[in-house]
Parts: structure tokens; sequence; C-alpha cells
């Protein structure tokens, strides 16, 4: 047993007991992420991990976080080291500063040890689209099924066990969707709860940094850790974090959209998501099947294409190979551009960006972008009525499990899809705190439930979370043994 | 709203300054056709068109004056220091004028 393989709060009691140092955690972290063959890593930090932990000496303790190593998305600005969005146009690019979360990560003594994969510049769900290919499931030694994205590496990195936590980024459900495919508990909290300052952004008015652990109380702990207010991101939230995860969930009302479990075939999923229902109920939660209006869920997939491309189009004009990252020859400063632009994207990325584009030209503003954002406001009133009445949404965070890497993508215009597939984007659309836990597995391969609450109430989500995880007993689980 | 054409797209992609194969276009062509009967299921929700589009998640109100403090902002050379081609502390590009 190594004391790596432990949550962050049991790591940090082993640090203060003595019973393990910091140096041999991170050389340990080191050691794995070097084996790691699941192509999780854009950079391994090793020079500057061992940099950093002679800076420990400087730092607190009695911090939870001291001592612990940690990886981060590679679409997150860290001062001096690589960062690339697992794309090809920021090639050699190395930022000179630190996103927020990586400073206060530094500041309370976490140790970063390696860049994650990642989706090309988040613009994705599969964990395939990278430029170093895809990245794969820890729980499928084969390599035959997919981890999901666009947080695929960071996803992988806590399901192997090569670090307790991994931050993330979420604008679709890039965090707790892989969460549900890798048995993680995967957490975003309310938009701008955490600073963005630094994270490329993707679609700002979706965008959230989020991140993977083993368990709802390291969840907790990482939020403590990065909450608060920034200036430097005028999105930030001035709210206070206060959440006691000791609280009960007596009287706690939950929805469960029946539309969702409706649409999914898998009985398994449908099976244990349903007995975590009735323990919630044994436990005093009253839980409530109710109907949306099945026009709205089916509109959230392209509603979320359609201001996601839009806006992702206009955030990644700067790259142009002029000021960082990859440059290609041109005779002309015009030639430079579409030489680099042509070179560096990816194509899934080249056609969302035109998808962006031609719904933001003139002609098609009415019928494209500005339908989907008013249509992005019914569903956000629709699904705030229903947690005006009840505190929380809960459902399976997706149809299936994880999907397999050969598999056919399957109707885009199905129920499945569009309903159980997509449902998660209202997290983002409405900036709603939302938390996927793990509820079962198929096939010894794992899913989740997700929750998702009401603005600023992380408390409600994180105390329902941790009495899933109370029964399940699915607390630190890896991708180490059988299930 | 501009019909979908393959031209259409591939003068969206040079107005993006890239351009793609035509097999590319074609597999996104099919992908129009699937986000266009998509967006028809969004044309068809009561009172779409009606509603006040959204732009952020909610409102939150963000104001404040920083102190009247001097700071030290980027320094040139950390600027530039990702460019490919600087030379005098300029990043050398092909001419633009003459």
């Amino acid at each position: 047993m190594s004391y790596l393989d432990l949550t962050i709060k049991e790591i940090h009691d082993a640090i203060l007991a003595k019973k393990v140092t910091p140096e041999e955690l991170v050389l340990e972290a080191l050691k794995r992420a070097k084996a790691d063959n699941n192509n999780a890593f854009e950079y391994i930090c090793e020079k500057e991990a061992l940099e950093e932990l002679k800076n420990l000496k400087d730092k607190d303790p009695n911090n939870i976080l001291y001592g612990i190593p940690f990886s981060i998305k590679d679409n997150y600005s860290t001062k001096d080291i690589p960062t690339c969005g697992s794309s090809n146009i920021l090639q050699g690019y190395c930022p000179v500063f630190d996103a927020t979360v990586v400073k206060k990560l530094r500041d309370a003594g976490a140790i970063l040890i390696g860049k994650t994969t990642l989706d090309e510049l988040a613009m994705g769900g599969t964990g395939t689209s990278g430029h170093l290919g895809t990245t794969y499931n820890p729980w499928d030694k084969s390599h035959t099924h997919l981890i999901g994205g666009s947080s695929c590496g960071s996803a992988a990195n806590v399901a192997s066990g090569v670090v307790p936590f991994s931050i993330g980024s979420d604008t679709g459900d890039s965090i707790r969707k892989p969460a549900s495919n890798a048995g993680l508990v995967g957490f975003k909290p309310t938009w701008g709860r955490i600073s963005r300052y630094g994270l490329f952004p993707f679609a700002p008015s979706m965008d959230h940094v989020g991140f993977f652990s083993r368990s709802v109380e390291d969840s907790l702990i990482i939020l403590k850790a990065l909450a608060g207010r920034d200036d430097r991101d005028m999105t930030s939230s001035y709210e206070n974090v206060s959440i006691d995860l000791s609280k009960s969930i007596k009287g706690r009302k939950i929805a469960v959209i029946d539309n969702i479990i409706n649409s999914i075939s898998n009985k398994k999923i449908i099976e244990e998501f349903n007995k975590s229902l009735d323990y919630l109920t044994s436990q005093g939660a009253i839980v409530d099947k109710i109907t949306m209006d099945e026009d709205l869920l089916k509109a959230i997939y392209p509603t979320y294409i359609i201001i996601s491309c839009a806006e992702a189009t206009s955030n990644n004009a700067n790259l142009d190979g002029i000021k960082f990252g990859l440059r290609e020859k041109g005779n002309t400063l015009d030639e430079v551009m579409i030489n680099t632009r042509s070179k560096g994207f990816c194509e899934m990325i080249k056609r969302r960006f035109i998808i962006g584009s031609y719904s933001l030209l003139r002609e098609n503003q009415d019928e494209l972008f500005f339908r989907a954002q008013k249509c992005r406001r019914l569903i956000v009133n629709a699904v705030n009525d229903i947690l005006k009445e009840y505190d929380v949404i809960y459902a399976p965070a997706s149809p299936s499990v994880a999907p397999l890497e050969k598999g056919n993508s399957g109707d885009k215009l199905s129920d499945e899809y569009l309903v159980a597939d997509n449902w998660m984007a209202i997290g983002n659309f409405g900036g709603l705190p939302s938390l996927t836990v793990p509820i079962g597995f198929d096939n010894n391969l794992p899913f989740g439930g997700n929750i998702t609450g009401r603005v600023n109430d992380e408390e409600t989500v994180l105390i329902i979370a941790n009495a899933i995880e109370k029964f399940t007993g699915y607390h630190n689980l890896m991708a180490k043994e059988e299930k | 709203m501009k019909k979908v054409t393959k031209e259409v797209l591939k003068k969206a992609a040079n107005n993006l300054m890239f351009d793609m194969s035509d097999e590319q276009y074609d597999t996104l062509l099919e992908e129009f056709d699937v986000i266009t009967k998509q967006m028809e299921l969004v044309s068809r929700i009561k009172g779409v068109d009606e509603t006040t589009p959204m732009t952020f998640p909610f409102d939150q109100k963000s104001t404040y004056l920083r102190k009247d403090e001097v700071k030290t902002p980027l320094s040139k050379q950390e600027a530039l220091k990702n460019a490919d081609d600087v030379v005098d502390g300029y990043i050398r590009l092909p001419k633009v004028v003459g």
C-alpha cells in the first residue's frame, strides 16, 4: 500500500503523523506519471516538482494540501511550464504567469507533477482529439474504452492513482461526464466561484473551473482552497464558501427528471440509480419524479453547440502564429496566419470554428446564434423553476458506461443522445453547482449519478453526494482492482 | 438564413484564416445537416423568438477601483519571450507595405 493511494485528507493525516514525507509522495507520483500508459500527460513537471519541494519549508505544513501531488489540465497557464491545450497551434508556448488556481495551490504547498491531456483546446467530449491522440480509460487495461472529455488526462490520472486530485475545466460536461466514465467525484461549482484567470477561454459564458477527486470530502477541501474573489477575473464571485458536510439530508427535496430516465436503455444504470434513490428516501430526503418540457430538453445540445462554437471562434482568433506558439512560413502576413492556423488546428476544431462563424453571420444570427441564446434563457428559467421547489436535480450522468473507441457514434437526433447524454449542460447554461459521484458498475466499467443544485448552494449538492457515497461505499475508487 | 453550401463554408473558413481539404468540407456539410435538424427543434419551442437572449448565467455585480499603487506590468522581454522571430525588441514578419 502506498500513501499516495489514499485521499487528500488521509494523506495529510499521514504527513502530520510523519508516516510519509512530501518528497516520498512526489517521487512516487512522478514514477507513476512516467509509467502512465493511458496517454494522460502533455508534460511531466519533474524538475519543477523537485524544485517546488525545496520551497515547502516556507509553506504551512498544517495546510491540508501541503505536500500533496496534483496534476492540472493543460489549458491552465503555468509559469515557465509548456502549456499547449493539447493543440499544435500552441507548440512551444510557455506562459509567463500562473493561473490563479495554480498560484493558490502552490501557496497551499500542493506540488504540481504534470500537465494533462485534453480534447484540443477543451472543445470535445471524447478524449480523442488532442494532438497526442486518444487518452484511455484506466478501468479498461485493453485500451478499447475511452474516458471521455474534454478533461481526459485529469480523469485518467486520478482514476489510475497517479495523483489524488486533478484540476479540469467544464464548459458542457467536460469534468462531470469523464468522472462518470472513470468512477470519480467530478465537481463543477457555481460559475464564478473559482477564478478563471489563466484558464484558456473556450466559451466564457459557460466555462467553469472544476476538479476530480476520489471522495466528496476531498472535493470540499479543494473547493475551499480555490474559491474566492479574484479581481483579475471580473466574473468571479464575492460569495463566501461555508459548507458543513455533516448536515443531514433529511427534508431535502430531490427532483428526478423522468424524461432523462425514460431515455436511458441501460438497465443496470437505472437499477443502481433507483437503489440510490431508495437510500436517499430512507434517510429522509423527499424524492419526486417530475416531467420537464421534452422540447426544451432536446434543445439543450443544439443550444450548447451553437453558443459554444460562436464564443470559441471569437476567443481563439488570437491564435495566429505571430505572438506565440506555432508559426508556419508565408510570403505575406496573411499567408503566415492561414498556414499556421490550417496546420495548427485539428479538423474538428476547424469545423467547430466554422459552425460558430456561420451562426454569427448577420443573415444567420437571428435563426442560429440569437435563437440559441434565447433558448438558453428558456432552459435556465425552466430549470430554476424546478429548483424553486426542489433543492437539487438528480439523474444518471450518462446513458452508458465509457464508450468504445471504435464504437458507433450513435444517432445524434435520438432521445438518448439529446436528452440523457447532454442534459448536464444545464449546469453550464445556468452556472449551477453540479457534481458527479460514482453509483455503480456495468461489466467492470463505472458510471455515475449527477446532482445539480441552485446557484451558490454547493452545500446541498455536496451533502447529498456525501450521502450517496456513504451508501455505495465507492470512496477512493481506483482502477487497480476488479469490481 | 444563408443556405449551407461548400462555397459558403469555404468562405467562412477563409475569413477565419484557415483552410480545409475537400473531404473535411464534405464532413462538415453532413454535420451541418444534423445541426440544422437539431436547431429546427429549437425553432419549434414556444415563445423562443420573443425571449431576451441570455449572455451570462446570472446577473452579478462586479465593480471595484483598485488602490492607486504602482504595479509592475509585464516586461517587454516577457511579452516577447514566446514570439518566434524577434529582432531589436520587435516581432519580425513578412513585409506588409512596399
